[in-house]
């Protein structure tokens, strides 16, 4: 188990990234929507594998799922069709609907879960610099680098501004009209100070000489190795054997 | 010609109403130690700003006069030049970090990685400036989740590992206590003695005295007295624009007052230790 966990967290991140691919195209190649509801499953035992279940649960089910349950209901009510399965008022859902519904979330899930899966097992700097191998600009990897690595700062941020309000007397745990009249006040000092560091944070990367021309070395040593030549064969068979199944066969 | 030089400056800042530097005059000699006093608001951080050059580089306003780096005018410098002759230690530790780096390490590497610096050397460059600076401790932890004391130190040190002729270094121990301080002037003296130029904005006289060669005090964006250390802060009136002289100082002045000359003004304990045996011994009191 320790042994397949850092097999799958020390593959290079572009490797990861076709895994990731492979998984989000391979549900639209083949037809039905099995396979489909299957690869979110195939994306959580990866995730055990990887160690990072829960991180995986959390957004899969917190984010994703809410989204998906609000497209099945939209769909199974308003898309046309003339099979009546149940009916209130001038709402009714109707066969086709649902049908459509399953299809159409069944696809949203694997897409979706496939990229939370590629965040979770790719670290943000590994990512990055094989970006810069790849021949991106550094200043592009850093916007991106930055991005995402400031998400958890600005979290824990988040948290202490609220945690001021709450001092203050400000609600902020209940029900959730409660919490979002506690949250969108929170964010706007967030947001103040966010754009006040702005002007320092690019005279941080001045002084670090980030725009000097010469061309930047990097300590962040990415080494493909034989497990990711072994992956991505693997990968590339399994993709040609779906297409001449689907297209040929 | 090496140094700075700086003629006639005036500046005001694109927002502010009025002008926050009046007609500096300086020289910076190279190799030498400068400490910028003055009360807050007089504006040291904006000298220090027009000083790196990120004034005009980066905040406009209005500027007038010149200020001249090895002889050439700083807006005819290079930004990227700039950056490797001048290393800026800004006053606020919070927003000095790159933002991508996960250790301590790599971050303070970020710069040498930015130069082009080989891979072997950056490492034990920046091994060498860790062991220097006492933080092996936390080479490893998250620069985002260090005390201010500890992100102040990494500021430092990601910025002498670029290893630039002058360094500026704005307030730099301000979230140090007393220790920390004492440690971060003996780094700064180490770098003083590799023949860099130092400026540095402080209010800790005492360390000043030990360690500058001159002071310039600032107020309401003039310079009001400069020299070196030891004429600028032996002077009484040096008090009148805010800047407190150290004990030694002030017992020497005192004992003027009751006509107990001394031969000169110590400013700091090693010599007020020594001018005040010599006064004793002068006076027939034996130590
Ligand atoms: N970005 C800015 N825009 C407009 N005015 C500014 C700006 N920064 C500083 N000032 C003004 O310039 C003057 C000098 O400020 P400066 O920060 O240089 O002082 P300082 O000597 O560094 O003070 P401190 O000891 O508090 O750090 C102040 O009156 C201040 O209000
Ligand atoms: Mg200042």
């Amino acid at each position: 188990m320790e042994k397949l966990r850092t097999f799958i967290l020390n593959l290079y991140p572009t490797t990861k990234f076709f895994i990731t691919l492979f998984l989000m195209i391979t549900p639209l190649l083949l037809p039905g929507y099995l396979y489909s509801y299957l690869v979110p499953v195939l994306c959580l035992f990866i995730a055990m594998i990887a160690g990072k279940t829960k991180l995986f649960v959390d957004i899969v089910f917190k984010g994703l799922l809410s989204i998906v349950i609000m497209i099945f209901l939209l769909q199974a009510f308003f898309y046309p069709g003339d099979t009546i399965l149940w009916t209130w008022k001038i709402f009714s859902i109707k066969q086709e609907g649902i049908d459509f519904s399953v299809q159409l979330t069944s696809k949203i899930l694997a897409v979706g879960s496939a990229i939370v899966l590629f965040f979770q097992i790719t670290k943000i700097n590994d990512l990055a610099r094989s970006l810069e191998i790849l021949g991106v600009s550094p200043k592009a990897t850093y916007v991106l680098s930055s991005a995402l690595n400031i998400i958890p700062e600005m979290r824990m941020h988040l948290l202490r501004i609220m945690d001021a309000q709450k001092t203050r007397g400000v609600e902020t745990e209940g029900n959730l009209r409660i919490r979002l009249k506690a949250f969108f006040p929170a964010l706007t000092p967030l947001i103040l100070s966010s754009f006040s560091s702005t002007d320092e944070k690019a005279i941080t990367l001045e002084s670090r000489a980030f725009t000097a021309r010469t061309k930047k070395t990097s300590l962040h040593q990415l080494e493909k190795t034989k497990s990711d030549s072994v992956v991505r064969v693997l990968l590339l068979i399994l993709f040609v054997f779906i297409l001449i199944w689907r297209f040929f066969l | 010609m090496s140094g700075i030089e700086i003629r006639n400056l005036s500046y005001q800042y694109p927002t502010g109403s009025e002008k926050v530097l009046h007609n500096i005059n300086l020289n910076i000699e190279s190799g030498k130690f400068y400490a910028f006093v003055g009360v807050n608001g007089g504006g040291k951080t904006t000298l220090c700003n027009v000083i790196r050059g990120f004034i005009p580089h980066f905040f406009k306003g209005d500027i007038s006069g010149e200020v001249l780096i090895d002889g050439k005018d700083v807006r005819d410098w290079d930004t990227s030049d700039l950056a490797q002759k001048m290393g800026f230690v800004f006053q606020n530790p919070f927003t000095q970090i790159s933002g991508v780096k996960e250790t301590v390490f790599d971050e303070i590497a970020f710069g040498l990685e930015n130069l082009g610096v080989e891979v072997s050397v950056i490492k034990q460059k920046v091994q060498e400036i860790i062991s220097l600076l006492g933080i092996g401790y936390i080479q490893d932890k998250n620069p985002n989740e260090l005390s201010g004391g500890q992100k102040q130190r990494v500021a430092l040190a990601s910025i002498i590992v670029m290893e630039p002729d002058i360094l500026i270094f704005d307030e730099p121990t301000s979230q140090l206590d007393p220790q920390g301080t004492e440690e971060i002037f003996k780094a700064i003296d180490i770098m003083k003695k590799k023949g860099k130029t130092i400026i540095l904005v402080e209010h800790k006289i005492e360390l000043i005295a030990e360690y500058a060669d001159y002071v310039i005090v600032l107020q309401d964006g003039q310079i009001m007295r400069q020299g070196r250390t030891e004429d600028v802060l032996s002077h009484e009136d040096t008090q009148d624009y805010g800047i407190g002289l150290t004990q030694y100082t002030l017992l020497d002045l005192q004992m003027r007052k009751h006509n107990m000359i001394t031969e000169r003004i110590p400013i700091t304990e090693s010599d007020s230790i020594k001018v005040m045996k010599e006064w004793m011994s002068l006076q027939g009191v034996k130590a």
